[in-house]
């Protein structure tokens, strides 16, 4: 029991030590989702006039560029409606499912 | 005037496209110059990009994967340990008698009252039993056992017969290491390769082996991912995966199954979902085949997928002496659906339903008995000093099993996320039971033993001599049996990471496959009893965390996770009434903290 206790107190005292939790970007990914689905779908679908595309069409690394530098300049219209908060859950939906990002363990 | 009126025009004409000309060589000679160094820059990044492709296309493996080091403090209150064997007094009557004076046990035949005189006097008059029954208080109970029996039969008893004594078993550290290493390969458009390794180990052991002192001792293929074995990497899952067959919604996947770590398992993992079947019902290794349909792509209903899955849980010929033809098993057969409703990353409802046809008394495995068979009759009756290691295989088959349940998990907009599972368990025994005292499918078969010998060792105690006698006391064979679970918890947003909180109960026959579970008490989903779960996750960056937190269990019946042996109330052992082969516990604590990175 003894040392629990103490395997217990020095690992509190590391935690609060270590540097501060990273939140991933300050996005909300459901959020993201849900706007996703619902305004950029329409023109990224099979088909559609942005070409298909998903979370999985690019890396973390690749999708923090294209918010960073890119901006959607293509069109740059397309990023107007929403406000800057909507865009960072676009951002972190698109990231926390990325090509590269963990994944469920399912067959199929 | 006119001709010098014409020239100048002409001049004035020519001048611009003479300065034009002049200005157009100069942005060609510009433009051919930057063509020139573009072209060199491209034939550079080509030979680079070459190189890369080169790279990517021979390196087929893409590895990832997770490291977990662990401290568990474990506490178990109330320990009894009531082992005794069932004898048959009747038979041992003469045995006992004789070094008293044998014709004795002649005369005797089955009178109570004579036989209780011979008792009393043997007692009285020979010092040297006088004192080794008072040196194991064993014998005396037994023999008031028999003689309470009616006259005509003297019966059978269990000897030693059981006590009521409780201890406490303490643990103070144990640390173990995890290792997984996940790999995906691309072998198609359509057809891709998943796989893990995994290591995991408690620190200064390798041996793969342990000595049993519960069912979870085994070293055995369906557990090999939630028991310590050593510092080998063993095959946990490898499969592959054949999508959009023929451009339908089908996919076909066979190997060792990802069967591990699913739904809601995976909260106290800080994962996201680990594996496909309902983690309340199925937490086991095992190769098998999965034909699945994707559903959703016509309901529209995200994530909508129905499965049938097939495995083979034990092979009766390959690999147990088959050659000899001795023995008569037929191989354990699963299949069941598992249908996940809706998946659409917030609301999960997941329906499994599957049966295991011709269960067999044991799985294939490992494990150093404490009893040995000295005598060659099968059953073990002396001690196993030399700790050698036994390879188990089933020898009965016991029954068919039919399991199901439902299970729903919602992550919520702001962090929380909650599930609630119940599933059932039905047994199907019939009149087989394995010989060596194991039991039936949740049911007794107790093998007879009588005394063929009693001597009295240097020390002056009785050594009593056992054999088998051929009968088995059997009690539950050839009945069905329900069991019921419900799991229920929920995680929420905290400071610097996340609070989860878990409930789960399991009734008396409750005889779920989660026994790869790598909590060290027992799969704590397995429990025939109550099981509470606090953890505090601290999320130190993306990829590593510190999870913090407590188990408490509290059995209510023997054999949690074990589907041979009728379940008996852990009071009832502990009182006494009941013998039970391995330890049984009745609470325990087990306190840990964790830290893993992920790659």
């Amino acid at each position: 029991m003894k040392n629990a206790v103490k395997l217990f107190a020095c690992l509190t005292l590391m935690i609060f030590a270590a540097t501060a939790v990273l939140a991933a970007q300050g996005g909300n990914p459901k959020k993201g989702k849900y706007l996703y689905k619902k305004e950029c779908k329409a023109c990224h679908d099979a088909g559609g006039e942005g070409g298909k595309l998903t979370p999985l069409s690019k890396t973390q690394a690749q999708w923090d560029r294209f918010f960073d530098k890119d901006k959607h300049k293509t069109k740059p219209d397309a990023f107007k409606k929403f406000s800057d908060q909507d865009v960072k859950d676009i951002q972190q939906f698109l990231f926390d499912h990325a090509a590269d990002s963990d994944q469920p363990e399912t067959c199929g | 005037m006119r001709k010098l009126f014409a020239l100048l025009l002409t001049a004035l004409l020519i001048a611009p496209a003479t300065a034009m000309a002049v200005d157009d060589a100069k942005t060609i000679e510009d433009l051919r110059k930057q063509i020139e160094e573009l072209s060199t820059q491209l034939e550079d990044i080509s030979g680079r990009v070459d190189k890369n492709e080169k790279k990517t296309a021979t390196d087929r493996i893409n590895w990832y994967g997770d490291l977990r080091v662990k401290g568990d403090s474990l506490h178990y209150q109330d320990v009894t340990v009531n082992q005794g064997f069932l004898v048959d007094f009747d038979n041992s009557f003469d045995t006992l008698t004789t070094p008293f004076g044998g014709p004795l046990a002649g005369v005797a035949g089955g009178d109570l009252t004579m036989a209780q005189a011979m008792v009393d006097g043997f007692v009285a008059s020979d010092e040297a039993f006088a004192a080794a029954v008072a040196q194991n208080p064993g014998l005396a109970p037994a023999f008031a056992a028999y003689l309470a029996f009616p006259s005509g039969s003297l019966g059978k008893g269990v000897f030693p017969a059981p006590t009521n004594d409780k201890f406490n078993v303490d643990n103070d550290i144990l640390y173990t290491t995890r290792l997984r290493l996940g790999m995906k390969a691309k072998v198609w458009d359509n057809v891709d390769f998943s796989g893990r390794l995994n290591m995991y180990k408690n620190w200064g052991d390798s041996t793969g082996t342990k000595v049993m002192d519960s069912f979870s001792s085994f070293t055995m293929d369906g557990t090999n991912s939630g028991n310590t074995t050593g510092d080998f990497l063993r095959v946990e899952r490898a499969y592959f995966d054949w999508k959009d067959i023929g451009g339908s919604n089908f996919y076909l996947s066979i190997g060792r199954r990802p069967s591990t770590y699913g739904p809601p398992t995976q909260y106290r993992e800080n994962e996201l979902r680990g594996g496909t079947p309902s983690g309340h019902l199925v937490n086991f290794n095992f190769d098998g085949i999965t034909a699945g349909y994707k559903l959703g792509e016509i309901t529209g209903v995200e994530g909508q997928t129905v499965r049938f899955c097939y495995g083979q849980g034990f092979e009766s010929e390959f690999g147990n002496g088959s050659l000899f033809a001795e023995a008569d098993l037929e191989d354990t057969h699963l299949g069941g659906f598992n249908i996940d409703a809706i998946n659409d990353g917030t609301n999960f409802l997941q329906f499994t339903l599957f049966g295991a046809k011709d269960v067999a008394d044991s799985f294939k495995g490992l494990a150093v008995l404490p009893f040995a068979d000295n005598n060659g009759d099968g059953i073990p009756e002396g001690m196993n000093s030399g700790a050698f290691i036994s390879r188990f295989q089933g020898q009965e088959n016991i029954g068919d099993m039919l399991l199901g349940g439902i299970g729903f998990s919602r992550e919520e907009m702001n962090g929380v996320n909650w599930f609630i599972s119940g599933a059932w368990t039905r047994t199907l025994g019939n009149n087989n039971f394995n010989p060596m005292g194991l039991g039936g499918l949740l049911a007794d078969a107790v093998p007879v033993m009588e005394v063929t010998s009693i001597d009295v060792n240097l020390a002056g105690e009785p050594v009593i001599g056992l054999e088998f006698t051929g009968d088995y006391v059997t009690k539950g064979l050839g009945e069905d049996r329900d069991g019921y679970s419900a799991y229920v918890g929920f995680q929420v947003p905290a400071p610097m990471g996340k609070l989860g909180l878990e409930y789960n109960y399991g009734s008396k026959y409750w005889t779920p496959f989660t026994q790869a579970q790598d909590d060290i008490i027992g799969s704590k989903l397995a429990a025939r009893g109550h099981v509470g779960e606090a953890y505090y996750i601290f999320d130190v960056n993306p990829n590593m965390f510190i999870k913090v937190g407590g188990i408490y269990y509290d059995y209510e019946y023997t054999g949690s996770g074990s589907p041979v042996g009728l379940p008996k109330k852990v009071e009832d052992v502990q009182d006494g009434k009941e013998f039970s082969m391995f330890p049984v516990i009745d609470k325990a604590w087990d306190l840990n903290a964790s830290l893993t990175v992920k790659f």
